[in-house]
């Protein structure tokens, strides 16, 4: 019995540690009938191939934001900035609204049944719905 | 960046005329007003953002010039940084969720030796549905993949649009209308973009050294799919080309009515506006760490014409190592035939034959190009890159060459730090 508790310690641990390490969601208002999306689907609205729904997103140096390109769009800070100069400059688009921290993009999404945005799963609670979990 | 960007500024514009100098001033009311990072600065709607590369290159001849497309000065061999650097400075303004106003000044050396400012963005846009916008006034023309992002240093990987396509068109603004229409199905995202309008620009002519004005009423439509970061567009622009000073062009026209072959004159002419047409297929994207863009586009006269029909195409492959981004690149164009059909009784030799005969054929040349791009730092890249140009006929795009053509391979070396803020 010790020994199959010493086996399962290291197992548990493991358990915990993923359910305590953040995990980012893609997020929508509650009163917004999506209920599903694809990371790549998701991705369209915060470069500029879709304004279906509206983008909210992180602070530029924000750990969230980088572990959000690269989840959704393989592509890390610099690729999403020059994604968002051929756009800029070319007068077709503007890049998403940034807000400083995860409540303020919260509440941003919650008030507006257009709006996307991404925090930590942590963050969540009722004011707004879970449409992809990034991974 | 802000200083750097204002230095540069102060450095171009030393040689600008009085509307360059109030250009510049205004832009750096402008710019001194953003004080935030790239196209995030937003007070009650005004958006100011701006991009630019400043850089270096020589090559290893002094026989001819390199330039990028439509320059009247290039390199040889001493450095120079005329070549590769500029600066654009854009600001928008919302007046709702409808209307905007978006404006662009980009300042190059383009068609005069010095460093001008051009008026490349001035439009009215209105917000049909969240699928479809209208626009009215300047915009950029859709030629080919990134003919109105070819100046953005850092949105590109090359470090200059090849020059192989993108010399085939002088055109790259029209004053007229557009619609920009995206449509997202599932992971996939389709866009047109249609546009009528009229182009007007310099066309710098380097055997003569002189440039000619010309004018364009041009249609344009572009159409593109999109899955992830790949990018599949066609494109096809005709325009009604005419220009009244093209000298080169005239002085044939002229000897040619004097010998009696008014036929050829007429069909040589630019005088009249000549139809041509530009198609295009290209493709851009990332298939995890490695990154590709290509692209086939050619010139074909709809009417009989001077201007040469021309094949290009080029082909770049990267693969991504973090923030360091080595690429390789080969381009080729080449002519593809003259509209115009020389009649028999046409003397074969003599002063009047070889220049006509030189008029209807078409530069050509390949290339090799090998570079870096390394974004060392937030909102800017360094990119090295080293260009092989093997010119078959006339030189190629090497300008200012020997009579007979430059056939040597040229080697151009450069270096730039592309920008945006």
């Amino acid at each position: 019995m010790n020994k199959l508790f010493r086996a399962m310690i290291p197992i548990v641990f493991a358990a915990a540690t993923s359910l305590t390490a953040a995990e980012t969601v893609v997020i929508v208002s509650q009163r917004n009938p999506v209920r599903r999306m694809l990371p790549l689907q998701a991705a369209q609205f915060f470069l500029g191939q879709s304004a279906l729904l509206t983008a909210i997103d992180q602070a530029e140096n924000s750990p969230i934001r980088a572990d959000f390109y690269l989840k959704a769009a393989d592509m890390d800070a610099g690729q999403i900035k020059a994604i968002w100069a051929k756009l800029v400059f070319t007068g077709k688009a503007r890049p998403p609204k940034q807000y400083a921290s995860s409540a303020e993009v919260k509440r941003a999404v919650a008030a507006d049944p257009k709006a996307i945005g991404y925090i930590e799963k942590s963050d969540v609670d009722d004011t707004v719905k879970v449409i992809l979990t990034l991974h | 960046m802000i200083d750097r960007a204002l230095n540069l500024q102060n450095e171009l514009s030393y040689n600008v005329d009085r509307r360059g100098q109030k250009m510049k001033k205004l832009a750096m009311i402008l710019l001194a007003a953003s004080c935030s990072a790239f196209a995030e600065t937003s007070t009650d709607g005004i958006f100011v953002s701006g991009f630019g590369t400043i850089g270096a290159a020589r090559s290893d001849t002094d026989k001819a010039q390199f330039v990028r497309s439509n320059q009247a000065e290039g390199v040889a061999d001493t450095a120079k940084i005329g070549l590769d650097s500029n600066l654009g400075l854009q600001a928008s303004y919302e007046f709702n969720d409808v209307v905007s106003v978006t404006t662009q000044v980009l300042t190059r050396k383009s068609t005069s030796p010095s460093y001008t400012t051009e008026l490349t963005l001035a439009f009215v846009q209105v917000k049909i549905d969240d699928e479809l916008n209208l626009r009215v006034g300047r915009m950029g023309l859709p030629t080919f993949l990134i003919s109105d992002y070819q100046n953005v240093g850092y949105a590109n990987t090359l470090m200059r649009p090849p020059i192989e396509m993108y010399s085939q068109t002088p055109m790259e603004t029209a004053n007229g209308v557009d619609f920009n229409y995206q449509h997202a199905f599932d992971s996939w995202n389709f866009t047109a973009q249609g546009l009528a309008g009229v182009s007007r620009g310099k066309l710098f002519l380097p055997r003569s050294g002189v440039t000619e004005d010309y004018r364009a009423p041009t249609v344009a439509l572009a159409l593109g799919a999109q899955v992830g970061s790949v990018t599949l567009r066609v494109s096809r622009v005709e325009a009604k080309l005419s220009s009244d000073d093209n000298v080169p062009i005239n002085d044939i026209v002229t000897a040619l009515n004097s010998s009696g072959f008014v036929q050829l004159g007429n069909d040589i002419t630019l005088i009249t506006g000549k139809k041509i047409a530009f198609t295009a297929v290209g493709l851009t994207g990332k298939w995890h760490n490695i990154v590709v863009q290509s692209e086939y586009g050619q010139r074909r006269n709809k009417d009989q014409s001077s201007v040469p029909d021309t094949d290009a195409w080029y082909a770049m492959v990267g693969y991504r190592l973090g923030n360091v981004l080595p690429y390789y690149s080969h381009a080729d164009f080449k002519g593809a035939g003259s509209s115009i059909t020389l009649s028999s009784n046409f003397p074969t030799s003599g002063a009047l034959s070889s220049s006509v005969r030189g008029v209807l054929t078409s530069a050509a040349q390949s290339s090799d190009t090998l570079g870096v791009r390394w974004d060392f730092a937030r909102s800017v890249a360094l990119k090295v890159q080293i260009d092989r140009i093997k010119p078959t006929s006339k030189s190629g795009s090497l300008i200012y060459g020997p009579a007979a053509g430059l056939k040597d391979t040229v080697t151009v070396v450069g270096a730039t730090l592309d920008f945006v803020f």
